[in-house]
């Protein structure tokens, strides 16, 4: 198997202050478009893509849920951690 | 002054037959008030469109139809996204329209409605007002009411293309703009928000929204005084009316008499005041001017957001969070971990200040229980809170548990409401402690030394605050209801409310009592409820010598301001001649004549006050 083909999970719990809200969202589908890797993100049996910022809202995550991330692709394992510190620090920067 | 609003209340709902004055109340999300002329931008509230069955060789125009409008729209929101200038207090909110631009993006948006013409040859306002409402159903599904709100946003991008399909590619807005407009309109997306002339729009006022809506946090931002939730604001001003809104109140009034001008003119200066000069006095601490006497200012707060309002107002803690908002208007009850999650949200945002969170404080009727529960004839004194948790121990230990484990991440303090006998606060200690032992054997992280504390508000708990004291690490006197059932007054009941007195000397009598009974033990003594925000009492509650004063956090700067001009000698006399009174108007005129006399430069007197207790009764 190839690193391309490679699929990465990590369960991350979402502790920032309003969980994955608008801003939030909004970052990490703005962060996304740096990575090649295909990404989702899964919270009770409902995957959505991590490019997609109503995906991301309706995946309701509230703070204190957990999220299942799923990455595929060379750079798969800095996205997860790129989408760890957005949904794990109260203000995400910039 | 509880009193005198209500006169005032009165007289425009009897100058509304005759002069069509219209006087509605939604709900105040952005303090200050403004007068101005109304500028109505939209009287319908969701338009028709078109809805039209496509020939087959009219499909991939459409398609191109529905991208091009995308393509104008997300052209249309990057301009207003760019002109906002780094400086202006809007910037830090470019994200919404970042969040708005992203969703133009969105393939769940465009793919399903470019599917829907293509395989049922709708047209693109059809497919894509249907895709937008299954969008927005989704939301409504959502529990977490910030993330449910996302919804609106959904909405105003929706709009938006919808407004370019059907020819009508610009913002709402307005060519020739009065030099003191009030915006008025069914709803404001945040972009329109953001194109507000800041100086020609003095505030708005509009049906939709609430508190957590994007609209309403950019305009605390802007510091522009805002009403939402006004519901039918947009049919009830023209273009034109007169009209008056109060940020604080929530109150918005149509074509007001020239007496209603006058008097909200003058509270329009108290407001001016507060913005010009009270403010620093926020981060000041209370203390009289003698420095003999320093008294902590809390605030009384509902929701999450409410907390960084009340910090930059200068609270040094929370003195009541009120959780019933959490159980409300849902059929189910909100699980350990939903509650775990918003107290534990609080107590973040309030670090490091001390949180008390006061238990459940409804009545049977308003939650679902287990309980058969028949109608009661007098609610007031029927299952409410302690009450009702002690009969729902399940209920109650949900509750506790949340509580206790979030009070790990922060100073937290627990008050129980309504105790009315030593049996129900033993009894509600031992379940405290029962959930203790069972956090312990889960080994889950909770705080084991949280201090407790009753609410006094009932007669019979004032008359045992000494047996109280000896089980409690703090105490605090609700006056509302405590005034309520010490003068057997409801005051929602227009028949009798005049009766109900803050100053009566009844109630003195019985606050008094509370601080002595339970100070001789070495605990401190709280007051929350509105007697604490109301300046013109601050004199006797520091004779009486309260330990801390919660209040709505817009009263903070002004209650801090005046303890810092005030000294002890001055409190103590006034406290002596008001408990030398008999009658509650003698010690009102009393105290309003020193205010006056004192401060002649500020209107403490008609300080409005904020409805906090929408949720209630």
């Amino acid at each position: 198997m190839s690193m391309a083909d490679e699929v990465i999970t990590k369960i991350l719990k979402v502790s920032n202050g309003l969980g994955i809200h608008a801003r939030v969202a909004t970052r990490i589908v703005q962060k996304m478009q740096e990575y090649s890797c295909a990404v989702t993100l899964t919270k009770d049996d409902v995957e959505v893509d991590a490019r997609s910022v109503l995906g991301l809202l309706l995946l309701a995550a509230a703070p204190g849920s957990e999220v299942l991330v799923k990455a595929k692709g060379p750079d798969g394992g800095s996205a997860i951690q790129e989408i760890a510190r957005l949904i794990q620090s109260d203000e995400p920067q910039g | 002054m509880n009193l005198k609003d209500r006169e005032d209340q009165t007289r425009l709902g009897a100058a509304a037959a005759s002069e069509a004055t219209v006087m509605l109340r939604g709900i105040g999300v952005s303090s200050g008030v403004a007068i101005g002329q109304a500028i109505v931008l939209e009287r319908v509230a969701t338009e028709i469109h078109p809805r039209r069955i496509l020939r087959t060789d009219e499909v991939e125009p459409e398609i191109a139809r529905f991208e091009s409008a995308v393509k104008r729209a997300a052209d249309q929101l990057d301009q207003i996204r760019k002109s906002i200038h780094p400086e202006h207090p809007l910037n830090g909110h470019r994200y919404i329209l970042d969040t708005h631009l992203l969703l133009l993006e969105d393939r769940m948006l465009l793919n399903g409605t470019k599917n829907a013409i293509r395989t049922e040859c709708q047209n693109a306002e059809w497919a894509l007002s249907e895709n937008i409402d299954r969008i927005i159903a989704a939301f409504d599904t959502i529990e977490d009411e910030y993330l449910r709100e996302r919804a609106r946003d959904v909405h105003f991008v929706g709009e938006r293309v919808l407004r370019i399909l059907m020819g009508r590619s610009e913002d709402k807005r307005i060519d020739q703009l009065p030099p003191h407009a009030i915006i008025v309109a069914h709803d404001l997306s945040p972009a329109e928000t953001a194109q507000l002339e800041r100086e020609q729009v003095l505030g708005f006022a509009i049906d939709m929204g609430g508190k957590t809506s994007h609209t309403a946090i950019m305009a605390r931002s802007l510091k522009m005084p805002a009403v939402t939730g006004l519901e039918r604001i947009s049919r009830e001003a023209q273009t034109g009316d007169t009209i008056i809104i109060d940020g604080g109140t929530g109150v918005v009034i149509v074509n007001p008499d020239p007496d209603t001008i006058f008097r909200y003119k003058e509270r329009r200066e108290i407001y001016r005041k507060y913005q010009q000069s009270l403010m620093a006095f926020g981060k000041l601490p209370a203390v009289t001017r003698d420095g003999d006497r320093s008294v902590r200012i809390m605030a009384n707060v509902e929701l999450l957001d409410e907390i960084e309002i009340a910090m930059e107002h200068g609270c040094e803690g929370i003195g009541l969070f009120r959780t019933e908002y959490l159980f409300l208007g849902r059929s189910d009850l909100p699980s350990e971990e939903e509650q775990y999650e918003a107290y534990r949200r609080v107590l973040l945002r309030s670090r490091p200040n001390v949180v008390t969170i006061r238990t459940l404080d409804l009545g049977a009727d308003k939650i679902p229980t287990s309980l058969k529960f028949e109608k009661e004839t007098n609610p007031a004194m029927g299952l409410r809170a302690i009450r009702l948790c002690l009969s729902n121990r399940d209920v109650f230990k949900v509750q506790l548990r949340a509580i206790l484990r979030a009070a790990a991440v922060g100073e937290c303090r627990l008050l129980l409401p309504m105790i009315s006998c030593l049996r129900e606060l033993i009894a509600a200690k031992e379940i405290v402690q029962e959930v203790k032992q069972d956090l312990q054997k889960e080994g889950l992280e909770y705080d084991p030394n949280i201090r407790l504390g009753v609410l006094v508000e009932v007669p019979s708990a004032v008359a045992i605050a000494d047996l109280i004291a000896r089980e409690v690490d703090f105490v605090s006197i609700g006056t509302n209801d405590l005034i309520q059932y010490a003068l057997a007054i409801d005051r929602v009941n227009e028949h009798v409310s005049y009766l109900y007195d803050t100053l009566h000397p009844a109630v003195l009598r019985l606050i008094r009592q509370v601080i002595t009974a339970v100070q001789v033990r070495g605990i401190g003594v709280a007051m929350c409820g509105e007697m604490a925000g109301d300046p013109v009492n601050i004199p006797i509650l520091l004779g009486l010598d309260l330990d801390e004063l919660s209040m709505n956090a817009l009263s903070i700067p002004m209650i801090k301001k005046l303890i810092r001009s005030i000294g002890m000698d001055e409190c103590r006399d006034l406290t002596a001649r008001a408990f030398d009174m008999s009658d509650a108007q003698d010690i009102h005129f009393m105290l309003e004549e020193w205010i006056r006399e004192r401060f002649p430069h500020d209107y403490f007197v008609d300080q409005p006050q904020q409805g906090n207790e929408r949720h209630e009764h």
